[in-house]
């Protein structure tokens, strides 16, 4: 039995679970991030329209 | 009309043109030249005696180490580092992105070079280099080694983009017919190109799963196939932009206004790339670590070198890429393209070397010869690529 090695698999998913979340929401602000910031384009009829280019 | 005439002249026309283009073109006392040479003489030298004396003759290998810098840097690390060809063709020709095609034939034969010298090189570290041919003739196939696939996967994988070079080289040759069959064979052998190199950037990572007690646990993972085909794709990006760099300033008057003027959007978008993946890539690597539960390893020695590798080489890079491309500084993303070649770098030195056979206490090296023949194999492809930009239709004109 030296060999084994036991792995608490609630302990460990828990933890997983946290980051899995943290991946996603991080991941969505990279996305936005790398996308660049939101310019203010004049557009007939609207006074100062946002753009997302 | 003698009908065998035509190939013939053909054949004597080509040879011609070919002594012809083989002089050297341009000045021969140049920086790179004076550095290469005595290297490239020197490595000559020093494969002769491995050749006729043996790998003991010049390396540091042993019964306990027996691959080393050889195998470590050029298949390992070269085939890596290749990965910018497969993911441009993909981004080209399946995602059709049109703006990357000005630098589709440079990238290809950059991947193709580093699979004929890097892989090539193997041939260098077996200690019976003829024995290479096995798999391929059916002498002890070996169906059931992961060996088996990588060797019938470089090889097809060489061919495919050979394939997928050759129109540029028939158009050099003046064959326009045979140029237009070979391109219109191109989408296929891209697609068979990408799948063939998905598969086998992830079997070099599957080989080390049989080295599961050798590897230190921080490096050691089931899904080393997965990080090894990830790390590809982004270390493969981040070679792009850093030969595109380089090529850009010594070859610029081979290069086209427009492709000059359009290079920084290309760069925004590699970088793009290598930073969405990269994060993935640093996520994945927590999510082993949580699941293997590796705290506690973290407090050692090898845990600060493993922290080095990961944040230092995954990490800030990964955050260099996207300030860079938020705000367009160019220098911030070629220096993050540099910290990540040199991240893939460690990251095949680790787990092929540094921390294999982690727990010996005498360490391998790799000696003085193996390095020389190193620089060797890279200068001779750097001097192999010259040749071909300056004599074939590589760089966009337009």
């Amino acid at each position: 039995m030296e060999y084994y090695s036991y792995i608490n698999i609630f302990e460990t998913k828990g933890l997983a679970y946290l980051l899995l979340l943290s991946f996603l929401v991080l991941g969505v602000l990279l996305i936005k991030y790398l996308a660049g910031p939101e310019r203010k384009d004049p557009v007939p009829g609207k006074k100062n329209a946002t753009i997302r280019r | 009309m003698n009908t065998a005439a035509v190939p013939a002249n053909e054949v004597v026309r080509f040879a011609r043109f070919f002594l012809q283009e083989l002089k050297p073109r341009g000045k021969w006392l140049t920086p790179f030249n004076v550095i290469s040479i005595p290297i490239i003489a020197a490595g000559l030298v020093i494969l002769y005696f491995r050749f006729t004396q043996g790998l003991g003759s010049v390396t540091n290998l042993s019964q306990q180490y027996p691959f080393g810098f050889w195998i470590g840097f050029d298949v390992m690390t070269g085939v890596a580092l290749a990965g910018g060809a497969y993911v441009i063709c993909f981004v080209v020709y399946v995602l059709r992105l049109e703006k990357y095609h000005s630098i589709l034939k440079v990238t290809i034969l950059n991947g193709l070079l580093a699979y004929v010298f890097y892989s090539g090189a193997l041939l260098l570290d077996l200690g019976r280099p003829w024995h290479i041919i096995n798999p391929i003739i059916g002498n002890s196939f070996g169906y059931n080694s992961v060996l088996f696939l990588v060797a019938w996967h470089f090889l097809l994988y060489t061919g495919a983009l050979f394939l997928e070079f050759a129109p540029t080289i028939a158009e050099w040759a003046h064959w326009e017919r045979l140029r237009k069959f070979l391109t219109s064979l191109t989408l296929g052998t891209v697609i068979v190109g990408i799948t063939l190199s998905m598969l086998h950037q992830s079997g070099i990572g599957a080989m080390f799963l049989m080295a599961k007690p050798k590897i230190h646990p921080l490096w050691y993972s089931e899904y080393i196939p997965l990080l090894y085909f990830v790390s590809s794709i982004f270390g493969g990006l981040a070679m792009v932009i850093f030969e595109g760099t380089i090529s850009g300033k010594v070859f610029s008057n081979l290069i086209g206004q427009k492709t000059h003027h359009s290079h920084d959007d290309i760069i925004l978008g590699l970088g793009k790339g290598a930073a969405i993946t990269m994060f993935v890539y640093y996520f994945f690597l927590a999510f082993i670590f949580m699941h293997g539960e590796k705290w506690k390893l973290i407090n050692t020695s090898w845990g600060y070198w493993y922290l080095v590798e990961v944040i230092g080489f995954v990490l800030i890079p990964c955050f260099m890429f996207a300030y860079g491309v938020r705000n367009k500084k160019f220098g911030v993303i070629r220096t993050a393209a540099a910290m990540t070649v040199l991240g893939v770098i460690l990251n095949r030195q680790n787990v092929c070397l540094i921390a294999y056979n982690w727990y010996v206490v005498d360490k391998y090296y790799p000696s003085w010869q193996e390095i020389v023949v190193t620089l060797m194999v890279v200068f001779v492809e750097v001097w192999v690529f010259r040749w071909i930009v300056t004599r074939m239709s590589v760089f966009s004109k337009e």
